[in-house]
């Protein structure tokens, strides 16, 4: 296992670094500046600025000097387009918004997701599978940028309850609307996995062996069925988590939350070189070690992984 | 059964959306959504994009503007209602008899946030950084009036004789250089430049500085040894004059700004420039902290870090969350300032500012604020700010390239567009014929343009080589016409594609020619039009970086920065020859006459003059819907008294 885990550390690596040589190229092919606006700037103050951020070097230099700093010092380098703020601070601060957001909205996906997809499998082919389903598929198909306005609409303009968009910090009231409209979809899928693999589980043979062996129905259903049929939810839930630690632009636009999301996609939009790096880089590594946590998982869970 | 899902599914969708804008822009009575004042004296306000940069000397960008004036005061302040300049750091100022030299009195109270007091040598070292290549300020351009400026931004050099350390001078090499400024010419004791004022009958100390500075203008060569090559080469007799000569840089300390005293300022300039003090204001020149800076270089920004010295300051910064600030109590104004705080929300989108204004969590939000679909129903508001505003569109055209290299070809594409009824379909805009904003200059003699004259454009394309026919069913076509060399450009946002529909539809029912459109990512789109990598037409807006008209038409001023390929040293000329001049009226006819010549040329197709776009609760006060809405912050207050509040939008005439 520890084997298995330490190869699985050292690809992680050069995974990341191909990663970042792959952004940086496609940064540099694509048309525009940071620094363009809607006039273009005199030559002399264009030629200092490029000077100024080294742009005016041969590509190689470039190249190697970001290499250079971020495996050396683990360096992203300082915002092209945010004078003054560097990229490791930018990612340290808004990390906290979308984790916290993301956290909770899986939470509360996996809660109501389960139990759902449980009571349907448990009742399968009545009016409470076909009603939750119906449901599910609803969240499926309902954008969370059709989703996000209407709750805004209903419980901030009419109803005044939540704050309509903006950080309020955490724990606090301005979380709800935001983390509602991200979990929904989610809590859709999970419902959806779990009943499916709560049916697979419900029929098979060690099933069978712990009803003949006299156990009780709640704990046939909850120590071994939910343990079986939560498999697919496990593989689901690492890059699922990774997504959403890292930010879901959609909603914090939505909600105008500062988090990465909202830095990444104004980043891409501003040719903020740095950033871009820095945010593909982290999101890279953040969806590396959660699909080696759940593979860490799914030994745990599934004997028969584990001996293999 | 999947068909149906599929279809219901997006009817259901389309009903949310549709529902979304009408019921949340429908509300009812005189104002938008709340009406109660904040339980404290602040002032919540959406700035738009997050600030690039809290450097007033760096940036560029409309929000970023709005929040220096909050943290930084230069030696004059924008008026809230016209922009004019008001005294601030400076007290007074004398100008000297041809506008080329001017002298700041400071107030002796002035000082920073963390107490020092602000004097002269502040300016000095803002100035200069300004200028500074390592600052690669955007904006540096505007101010290239001071002497000695452009070549200091440029990195270029002085000629010297090793021998009599005597500097070559300009006006020995070019004889096109127009009759030196009083700033230029020896001081000469007997008379002062100055006329005598109340406070001053006689004029500051004569400094060393101030002789050099009235000596004549010394010869400026690029810095760099190729650039200079290329000079040389063109200029024979300038080429032998500088064998054996040394090259000296252009320093910081040549730049004629200058500390007579701790409270006096001397800037000296090129030229005569009489709109000088009016560009003051701007943040290119407002006061930037000297040790901090040198202290924490490009971090000196930094919450932690931060000095500033205007009417507020920083208190809190989570960027792409809020700005905190708060009154500055050092501030030397500071019992008048009567915000306890302000803050500023960086939110670009419309809606979310919409709908936190509605909830009464907004005072105000950011010019061009209001989404195009609520217009019809917020417009009646009384908390509806309308007012014109001193930023126009247009239509880019590269003239480099054929069918549009031919000024008829251009011209007809401008004759066949219907503007006025652009215009009455926006709504919010005023049709433009001329390249300055209608209306937003008193006294400029706006020059008419062309009006809407589809017969002439097809005349015109016709003796080009493109004839125009009527087909049987009265519409027109022009077979000849090179299609596959045009196109449209633009980037998506806003109601940038609508324009560009609404030019396509009229150039086809005029000329029966199709436009093909191109829409693009702004970024790209900024490329291909800043690099003319684009054929035929791209959108084009300007809006003014100070209350001028040269504002407007300095966007032609430098080859190769306008995007259209035309620039004319003629133009140019009749440019520099109006702000040389002194007389204002004389100055306004001049640029006129230019802007009428450059109209005629075509480089560019007007389109429209905007008004401003945004809503304040009527409790704000002392916030006015200027045309640059650009706001001095230390006025603006909230009215507790119903009675004074403004129902409408407040009258912008001076009082």
């Amino acid at each position: 296992m520890l084997r298995f885990i330490v190869r699985r550390l050292l690809v992680t690596i050069p995974t990341i670094l191909v990663v970042i040589t792959i952004t940086w190229a496609l940064i540099k092919l694509a048309p525009g500046n940071f620094y363009s606006g809607e006039k273009r700037l005199p030559a002399s103050i264009e030629k200092s600025i490029r000077e100024k951020y080294g742009l005016d070097k041969p590509w190689y230099q470039q190249y190697g000097k970001t290499m250079w700093n971020i495996v050396r010092h683990l360096d992203f380098g300082t915002s092209l387009r945010f004078e003054g703020q560097s990229v490791n601070d930018i990612i340290r601060r808004s990390l906290p918004v979308s984790a916290s957001i993301g956290i909770l909205a899986y939470l509360l996906a996996l809660i109501v997701g389960i139990t759902i997809g449980s009571i349907a499998a448990l009742k399968q082919n009545t009016k409470w599978d076909y009603g939750s389903m119906a449901l599910a598929m609803l969240g499926i198909s309902v954008p969370n940028f059709v989703l996000g306005p209407i709750l805004v609409i209903v419980f901030s303009l009419y109803l005044y309850w939540f704050p309509p968009s903006r950080w309020g910090g955490f724990p606090s009231r301005s979380l709800v609307l935001p983390v509602l409209t991200l979990s929904a979809i989610y809590m859709a899928y999970i419902a959806r996995l779990t009943r499916a693999g709560m049916l697979e589980v419900l029929r098979s043979d060690y099933i069978r062996t712990a009803r003949a062996k006299g156990l009780s129905e709640k704990d046939v259903v909850i120590r071994h069925a939910l343990r079986g049929g939560l498999m697919p939810v496990v593989s689901f839930t690492g890059p699922a988590l990774a997504f959403l630690l890292t930010g879901t632009v959609v909603v914090e636009k939505i909600f105008a939350l500062p988090g990465l999301g909202n830095y990444f996609i104004q980043a891409s939009l501003n040719r903020d070189e740095p950033l871009i790096i820095g945010i593909v880089a982290f999101i890279a590594l953040t969806l590396l070690t959660m699909n080696l946590l759940v593979d860490i998982a799914y030994a745990y869970l599934d004997p028969r992984v584990r001996y293999q | 059964m999947k068909l149906r899902q599929i279809v219901g599914l997006v009817l259901l969708a389309s009903v949310a959306c549709g529902a979304y804008s009408c019921t949340v822009a429908s509300s009812k009575g005189e104002f938008y959504g709340s009406t109660t004042p904040p339980a404290r004296n602040i002032l919540r306000y959406v700035s738009g994009d997050e600030p690039a940069s809290l450097d007033p000397q760096v940036s560029e960008g409309q929000p970023e503007a709005r929040l220096y004036m909050a943290l930084y005061e230069g030696l004059v302040e924008y008026d809230p209602k016209t922009l004019a300049p008001l005294p601030a750091l400076a007290e007074r100022w004398d100008i000297n008899n041809d506008s080329s030299e001017f002298t700041f009195h400071l107030r002796r109270n002035g000082r920073w946030s963390n107490g020092d007091p602000i004097d002269a040598h502040d300016f000095v070292y803002s100035f200069r950084r300004a200028f500074a290549k390592e600052t690669a300020s955007h904006t540096a351009s505007i101010g290239l009036y001071i002497k000695y400026s452009k070549a200091y931004l440029e990195g270029q050099v002085f000629v010297r004789d090793p021998q009599t350390g005597q500097f070559l001078l300009a006006k020995d090499f070019d004889d096109s250089l127009p009759p030196p400024p009083l700033s230029e010419t020896p001081v000469d004791p007997a008379k002062s430049e100055y006329t005598p004022t109340a406070e001053e009958s006689k004029p500051d100390a004569d400094t060393a500085f101030h002789q050099q500075m009235h000596s004549p203008l010394r010869l400026t060569l690029p810095g760099s040894e190729k650039a200079r090559t290329k000079v040389l080469d063109k200029n024979a007799k300038l080429k032998a004059a500088i064998a054996g000569k040394e090259f000296i840089p252009v320093k910081a300390d040549d730049l004629g700004v200058e500390a007579v005293d701790n409270y006096t300022l001397r800037v000296s300039l090129v030229q005569q420039a009489p709109f000088f003090l009016g560009l003051l204001a701007h943040q290119l020149f407002r006061l930037v902290p000297r040790k901090v800076i040198e202290q924490h270089g490009d971090f000196w920004t930094r919450a932690e870090n931060i000095v500033t010295c205007g009417p507020f300051k920083i208190k809190t910064w989570v960027p792409y969350d809020k700005l905190i600030m708060e009154r500055d109590p050092m501030y030397w104004d500071a019992a008048n300032v009567k915000l306890d705080e302000l803050h500023f929300y960086p939110i670009s989108d419309q809606f979310v500012a919409m709908n936190l204004y509605k909830v009464g969590e907004l005072d105000a939000v950011q010019n061009r604020g209001v989404p195009n679909p609520w217009l019809p129903v917020l417009r009646s508001k009384k908390d509806y700010m309308d007012a014109a505003e001193a930023a126009i569109d247009f239509l880019i055209m590269n003239t480099t390239k054929p069918p549009l290299n031919d000024v008829r070809v251009r011209k007809a594409f401008n004759l066949s567009i219907d503007k006025p009824a652009w215009a009455s379909y926006r709504r919010i805009i005023k049709p433009l014929t001329a390249f300055t904003p209608e209306g937003i200059f008193p006294g400029y003699p706006q020059p008419k343009g062309a009006a809407y004259n589809p017969a002439e454009a097809r005349r015109l394309l016709g003796e080009a080589g493109y004839p125009v026919t009527q087909n049987g069913d009265g519409s027109f076509s022009c077979p000849k016409f090179p299609l596959d060399q045009v196109e449209y450009i633009f980037n998506t946002q806003g109601s940038t594609k609508l324009m560009a529909e609404w030019m396509q539809a009229q150039w086809k029912q005029n000329l029966g020619i199709t436009i093909p459109l191109r829409n693009m990512e702004w970024k790209t789109f900024l490329d291909a039009k800043q690099t003319m990598n684009f054929k035929g037409f791209s959108r084009g807006s300007w809006g003014a970086d100070y209350m001028d008209p040269f504002t407007f038409l300095g966007y032609f001023y430098v080859a190769g920065e306008s995007g259209t390929g035309w620039y004319d040293p003629k133009y140019v000329a009749m440019l520099d020859e109006a702000n040389r001049t002194l007389d204002n009226k004389k100055r306004y006819e001049l640029l006129a006459k230019a802007e009428e010549y450059m109209l005629d040329q075509q480089p560019v197709i007007p389109i429209a003059s905007t008004a401003v776009n945004w809503m304040k609760k009527p409790y704000v006060k002392g916030m006015y819907p200027n045309p640059a809405s650009l706001y001095a912050w230390k006025f603006v207050y909230i009215e507790r008294d119903q009675a004074k509040w403004d129902f409408g939008t407040p009258n912008l005439a001076a009082d």
